[in-house]
């Protein structure tokens, strides 16, 4: 039957996570020596930043459980600290279920993200290199793909961005396309546009340049950022060049008007302008917004459209998790045991019903499936 | 089959191409699939079996009545979608192509029915220069119009992203510069076609200006003026939009008056 322990970002701290976290160098070995432990016969270890998961087909449950938490005691040299590590376990069709949600993103930190889909395959082929899944695992993880693909393609669980830093990022790339040819300027070097500016660098724009009224800060940011620095008297003029604009200075009263900005835009020949002002009290009169080719976004409206992005996710769990039935029901999975609504959330995750899944051959849902 | 039914079958697929879309745009789920252009190729196809009879009928360019040079307009702009509109990443194209083709033949329809058939107009003497005409300038109105469609998408994504509210075309829609630059690209394809047919035109008429070929010089001068004027960047990409919308009414007028 099919086995799944583990500990995640909602049951451990980092300090927990950091001490089970498998290095990429030593998991091959370490796949090889769990499939070598009493009742294991195939293994895949999910280790990601906010996740170790073993995923397992074993023969006695009982028994590969029992060796599998030895085996990490005795791996991670954890000691008496194993008896505090809050480990959740699934098994039957309940590590099937957990698994095809973790595929969907719908266990990770930011709800429907796409990051854990590419780190499960990746899991995935590495077992298969150390030789450490055969039928019945290959059949789960294949299923798993299948289902992740679907779930996010007939459902909008990854619709919109859920951070201000991604939002900033979807708008510009709406108004700009690839972001390879667009320049950015910071005006008031604070960490939240520190981190604006280098979600829109990690997305691929093209340089950025930063002023602030203390110089030395701008120069200290810039060489942090890759960019170069201009003098605080300076940032109106570079405003004609740049394509994002990001502000966040602690002026008490706003610094961008609609009669600088117009002069501005006559000069940029037709090339648009994305504002973002994350500065409380705002840095631009919201009268900018209305002049054309003129797009501003004060941290209201990003944080609006973030949080809207949350709720809509939060409401396609639901439809998400029908999705996941409906697989599981296609392949004959659930009607050997009932799913819960929801994954367990308590100390010892086992789900109820699972030993009715696991104890016989019939109710392994990969072998049968 | 017989060809109005041919007809409307493929007024029904654009019908239905467009749809589709909606409810998949309306459920945010909107993506380019097979099922999607499957309708729109089969209602071309349609299309193309349409012109056939109408060509066999004729013996000639199927343009000689309003049905004829609607439904030939309707193919060029789809045509000119599948050919430009994956190349300018414009994929939503077909979403705001399909309800215009559904109208220009839906009208094809109802003038087919209120008229009744119309009668072959076979020519004595097939004039090459005249064909490639009407062929060649039918084919540059489809540049416009989809020029036209573009301008559309870029006016509802720019509302959207003035509002901060943006509804789920937004994700769907493409960035305003792509928008910005097919716009251009279109227009110049359309102006290059149109020149063609003007210069066939010039040919076909023995060398003379006639008050129809006149009409194509103006709509000709009158594009090659909104690109001009959008390349010296002397208005926003907003209004460049906004004029290629409004600038399609002057194919459109042409053809009325045809």
């Amino acid at each position: 039957m099919l086995l799944c322990l583990g500990i995640n970002h909602k049951t451990a701290p980092v300090e927990v996570r950091e001490k089970l976290a498998f290095a990429d160098s030593h998991l091959h070995e370490a796949i090889r020596e769990m499939r070598r432990l009493e009742g294991m016969e195939e293994t895949v270890v999910l280790s990601t930043c906010n996740r170790v998961e073993i995923y397992s087909a074993v023969n006695d449950p009982e028994r590969a459980m029992e060796s599998l938490r030895e085996y990490l005691t005795r791996h991670f040299d954890l000691g008496d600290f194993a008896q505090h590590i809050d480990f959740y376990h699934h098994s039957g069709v309940a590590a099937a279920w957990h698994l095809f949600r973790v595929a969907s993103g719908l266990d990770s930190m930011v709800l429907g993200e796409t990051e854990i889909f590419g780190q499960v395959k990746k899991a995935y082929a590495t077992a298969q290199e150390a030789g450490g899944t055969a039928r019945r695992l290959n059949k789960l993880f294949q299923q798993a793909f299948q289902v992740g693909k679907l779930v996010r393609s007939s459902t909008r669980i990854t619709h919109g961005s859920t951070s201000i830093g991604s939002v900033a990022v979807d708008l510009a790339e709406k108004i700009f396309g690839e972001l390879s040819g667009c320049q950015v300027m910071i005006v008031g070097a604070g960490e939240m546009s520190r981190r604006t500016g280098t979600s829109l660098l990690s997305r691929g724009a093209k340089s950025i340049i930063v002023s602030n009224r203390s110089h030395d800060r701008a120069v200290e940011l810039a060489e942090e950022m890759g960019g170069k620095a201009v003098r605080f008297d300076d940032w109106e003029e570079t405003m004609i060049h740049v394509d994002i604009v990001i502000t966040s200075t602690a002026a008490p009263h706003s610094i961008i008007h609609p009669a600088m900005v117009e002069t501005v835009m006559k000069k940029r020949r037709g090339r648009s302008l994305f504002i973002i002002d994350i500065a409380v009290p705002r840095d631009v009169e919201p009268a900018v917004n209305e002049l054309e080719n003129v797009y501003l976004y004060d941290i209201d409206a990003l944080e609006t459209m973030a949080s809207e992005a949350r709720e809509e996710r939060e409401r396609q769990i639901t439809l998400c998790e029908a999705v996941i039935q409906s697989h599981l029901d296609e392949n004959g999975i659930t009607a050997l045991a009932p799913i819960p609504d929801r994954p367990p959330t308590g100390k010892d995750r086992s789900r109820p019903g699972n030993d009715l899944v696991g104890d016989s051959p019939e109710a392994d849902p990969i072998t049968h499936s | 089959m017989n060809t109005p039914v041919l007809l409307a079958l493929s007024t029904l697929c654009f019908l239905g191409g467009f749809s589709f879309a909606v409810v998949a745009l309306r459920t945010g789920l909107h993506r380019p699939s097979w099922a999607n252009l499957g309708i729109m190729i089969a209602g071309f196809l349609l299309q193309c079996l349409v012109l056939r009879d109408w060509g066999a009928l004729h013996g000639r360019c199927p343009i000689t009545n309003v049905p004829e040079v609607l439904v030939f307009l309707g193919w060029s702009l789809v045509l000119l979608y599948f050919i430009l509109g994956r190349a300018f990443r414009l994929s939503l194209l077909g979403v705001f192509t399909a309800p215009l083709v559904f109208l220009l033949q839906a009208v094809a329809l109802v003038l087919l029915l209120a008229h009744g058939p119309y009668p072959p107009e076979k020519l004595v003497q097939t004039d090459i220069w005249h064909e490639l005409h009407a062929a060649v300038s039918l084919l540059s109105f489809g540049a416009f119009g989809l020029a036209a469609m573009a301008g559309l998408m870029y006016l509802v994504q720019d509302r959207q992203l003035k509002s901060h509210h943006p509804g789920q075309l937004f994700y769907s829609l493409p960035p305003i510069r792509y928008l910005t630059d097919a716009i251009a690209r279109l227009l110049g394809i359309g102006l290059i076609l149109l020149s063609g047919g003007i210069v066939s035109a010039y040919l076909m008429n023995a060398r003379t200006f006639t008050p129809h070929v006149g009409l194509s010089v103006v709509i000709w001068a009158a594009y090659a003026g909104l690109l001009t004027w959008h390349f010296l960047r002397r208005g926003s990409p907003k209004r460049f939009a906004g004029a290629a919308v409004i600038a399609f009414l002057l194919p459109l007028v042409q053809l009325a008056l045809l």
